[in-house]
Order: structure tokens, then sequence, then C-alpha cells
């Protein structure tokens, strides 16, 4: 279970306020995170991984102060970023998810084994001695999915990770998303992908201006950026 | 030379075989030995073992002859130096030497994977382990060579986006956006070092802060202790008030333990 309680973010040095104090439980596994761009979303998304730290109230999960167990927060709570670039560290495929595997598995020819059969699970197989530069967006985001579901989280927060695929890999990226049998968090403009969330937060301007059925969510954010009258939000 | 990283293919060859340790002690070996000495014959069988080491490894050949034709013509105008000076002998001494250092390193590329790498230097660095994280720094280590090809590739996107401005001509239209964007992709790499737990687990966790403790708060409140006492006392015995006015404000006077009212901020 994922908790903010009046967590709020401001810029550190303008002060300006980047996210109002939130309260939220999240309990859902599918739960989507749709709103314009520079509202806050990512900020919102990155408070569950401790990415961000809340300035005034807290975040946890499962119990777990992201300040304070950030370390132990991160365990549970896998991040993939809208670019996969700057999450792939080592140049092979299988190097890059044995570096995630470093702090579980100690023995190295078990790591790589752990490290294949992840990438034979996401659909890598066979890539695993491939440069990461050699490989297409969509195997690269696979890839960072990969290291991500290999120390076995509970959660997994996904920041736009369709923005950048084009269409075959974002509706494959998507599926298997959807299809992940843990918590998935995912921060999207597709709205298609949104809908299908079990529920649906819409951010405007730092602060949760929706936070309920996905159906109503999207109308909500629709009626919200084409400037039609919309109903007094839920939250 | 920036598609090398990354180069490694799998192999059974001797040197897939060998250790990255023994790699990387072959190679220093190869160029202090190159560097003593001078005779061009064992400068050139150097040269012909190393290059039958790296093709023994199967690189890939596109990438090992461009780094190759780079090695060639710096080679080429070195020996055209030295021959311009008359020093034949000299000639093909360094231009054996630098073919035999670059086969080698290309060979060690190919054939070690980084992690193998990356664990040499983990256990090089393990004797000053109390300075110097091991984990951390073989990860600095793969992280230089990673940001090598990224921070090209952000160089080469900002001379083309000057181009299509029409200012080639322009050192600032290349130099701000390149190191600007090099410096957000350090960031990116930071971030997704930490989303992903790397290099996290030697860090202890952050403790609760203790509250500060506030000395003239606690000689005020145990003045205020001693004043209350004092009264109590002078209520229900005939002690004087002076034996508590002169009690020097003990520790075991509690602080304050929670924060100051108004201060509710958790960071």
């Amino acid at each position: 279970m994922i908790e903010f309680k009046a967590a709020a973010v401001t810029a550190p040095d303008s002060g300006v306020s980047i996210l109002e104090p939130t309260t939220l439980t999240l309990t859902e596994e599918r739960i989507s995170i749709i709103g314009a761009n520079g509202s806050g979303k990512s900020t919102l998304a990155r408070l569950i991984n401790g990415l961000v730290l809340p300035i005034t109230g807290t975040v946890e999960v499962d119990g777990l102060d992201t300040v304070k167990q950030g370390a132990k927060v991160r365990r549970k709570v896998g991040y993939l970023f809208t670019d996969p670039t700057s999450q792939l560290i080592m140049p092979t495929a299988v190097e890059d998810v044995t570096l995630s595997l470093r702090r579980i598995i100690d023995d190295k020819s078990e790591r790589t084994e752990a490290a294949l059969t992840a990438l034979e699970e996401i659909g890598l197989g066979g890539k695993g001695d491939v440069s990461v530069n050699a490989l297409s967006g969509g195997q690269r985001q696979l890839l960072a999915l990969a290291g991500v579901l290999a120390v076995t989280p509970e959660v997994i927060v996904a920041d736009e990770p369709t923005t950048l695929l084009d269409l075959r890999w974002r509706a494959h990226v998507g599926a298997l998303l959807r299809t992940l049998p843990l918590q998935v968090i995912e921060v999207t403009h597709d709205l298609d992908a949104a809908s299908r969330a079990h529920r649906t937060i819409v951010i405007d301007s730092g602060a949760v201006a929706f936070d309920g059925d996905p159906a109503e969510a999207v109308k909500f954010y629709r009626d919200l950026m084409f400037g039609r009258p919309t109903r007094t939000a839920d939250a | 030379m920036i598609s090398l990283l990354g180069i490694y293919r799998p192999g059974t060859t001797p040197l897939h075989k060998a250790s990255a340790g023994l790699k990387s002690l072959m190679l220093l070996l190869t160029v202090i030995v190159t560097m003593m000495v001078d005779d061009p014959v064992t400068s050139v069988g150097i040269m012909c073992a190393c290059l039958l080491l790296l093709v023994s490894t199967a690189p890939p050949a596109k990438a090992t002859l461009r780094a190759m034709g780079i090695i060639m013509v710096v080679a080429v105008l070195t020996v055209s130096f030295q021959l311009w000076r008359g020093e034949v002998e000299r000639a093909i001494d360094v231009a054996a030497d630098l073919t035999a250092i670059a086969a080698l390193a290309l060979a060690i590329s190919c054939s070690t994977p980084m992690e193998s790498m990356l664990d040499l230097v983990s256990r090089m660095v393990r004797p000053f382990g109390r300075i110097l994280p091991p984990e951390t720094i073989g990860l600095m280590f793969a992280l230089t060579l990673r940001a090598i090809p990224e921070a090209a590739r952000i160089f080469i996107d900002a001379r083309t986006a000057a181009r299509a401005r029409g200012l080639e001509r322009d050192p600032r239209a290349v130099l701000i956006p390149g190191a600007t964007r090099t410096v957000g992709f350090a960031l990116q790499l930071g971030q997704a070092l930490h989303a992903r737990g790397i290099a996290e687990e030697a860090k202890p966790e952050r403790t609760e802060k203790k509250p500060r403790r506030d000395r003239r708060s606690e000689k005020a409140a145990a003045k205020e202790h001693a004043a209350a006492q004092a009264t109590a006392d002078a209520e229900t015995s005939e002690t004087p008030l002076v034996t508590y006015s002169t009690t020097k404000p003990a520790n075991d006077v509690a602080g304050p333990t929670t924060a100051p009212e108004g201060n509710t901020s958790a960071s």
C-alpha cells in the first residue's frame, strides 16, 4: 500500500510549489496518472520511489518512509523512465540486467543465469550479448523493464514508458505492463491506456484535480484541456 | 573509436577464457616492453602476435577496421615524420608499437565483458575499501565508459542542430547546448542509478534526526523546574529557596523531545 500524507514538493531554489500537499492511498493494482505537461505527474510518481522527497508530509510504501528508508523502498518499487537510454548503464543487455542483480545475487554465474532468464521472459532471448546501442527503442524499453523486474519489485512506477515508442512497440510494452502480476502505476498521455486502469488520477497545476473511475477521469481531463466547464473535482 | 565501447563478443578463445586481471596485466606489460625495446624486429614480432590475438577473438569487422584505421593514420603520420628525419628503424619501431598496443587493447575489449572489468576494478580497490567503496569505484569505471559515447552523440547532435540553424561557425552554438545536454544526461543517469538502487547497499539508512539540543531552552526549563520545585518545597518544608537557585541546571532535565510548534516538516 502506498500512502501520501499531505506530501508536498516545492522547487528548492525558488520555493515555487510543484506539488501541493497531497493525501492519497494507492491500493489498486493498476493506477494511471494523467495530466498536462508540467502539471506535476512525474513528481507525484517520483515521490513513490523516493527519487523526489517531500518537503512536507510523508510518502510511505508498506509503512516504509521514502525519506528515512529510501533504499528499502526502492527494493520494493521499481521505476521505469520515459527514455530507456538513460536507464541502461552497461554496454550489453545481459550485463545491464546483471548489474541490477548484483545486490541480490552474489554468485556471478547464478547472476548471469538469472539475467538471461529475465531477458528470455521479457522477449529478449538471444539479445543478451547485443550492445544496448544496437537495440531498437522498443527493445531498449523492454531491457529497462527486464532490469527492473529482475529484482522482483512489488510495485512498478512507469513514467510515460511508451511515449518514445512507435505504435507496435507501444502496444507491446503497454500489454506487457498490463499483464504484470504486481501493482503498476503508470504516468501516461495515452488516454486509452489510462482508461484501462482500475483507478485514474488527474493532476492539474500541481494538485489532484480528479481521482476515481478511469472513464470519468479521462472525460474530466478532456474537458479540462479543452477549456470546457468542469464539474467539481472529486478530490 | 566510440563504437568500440560495447564491442564485446562472447566466445571460447583462450583470450575469452583468460581472466580480466591477466589480460589487463598483459596489456600493461606489452605497453612497457614496447616502450623499452627499440629493436624494430622485436617490435614487429610483438605487433604480429597482438594482431593474431585480435583476429582470434573474431571482432566485429566494421568497428575494428574503423578503429584500426584511426591508429593507422596516426602511425602513418608518425612514420612519415621519422622517415623525413632519416630514422627508418625508429619509424618501423614506432609504427609497430602503436599497432601492437591498439590491436591488443581491441582484442581485450572484444573478449572481456564489462562485468568482469567491473569486478576487477572492485577487487583492485578493495584494499582501500575504507576510503574508496569498491562497488562504487567499479561502477564509476563502467559509467565513464557508458558516458563517453553518449557525450559524443550529444555533441554530434548539437553540431547537426547548429548546422541546421546556419550557425556552424559559432562554437557557442555547439558547446553550450552540448554541455547543457551532457549535464542533463549525467543527471538522468544519476536518477536511474538511484531508482535502480544501484550502489546504495553500502549507504546506511537515514535515521530519524535527534531533536536539536537547545541549551537555552534547557537552562530556562531547568530554572523553571527548579523554581517550581522550590515553590512546592517551600510550601511543604522549611528548605530554603537558595538550595535550588544555586543548583546547576542538570542534564536530567528533559529537553524538548518534539519539534518546535509550527514546524511540521518531515524532510
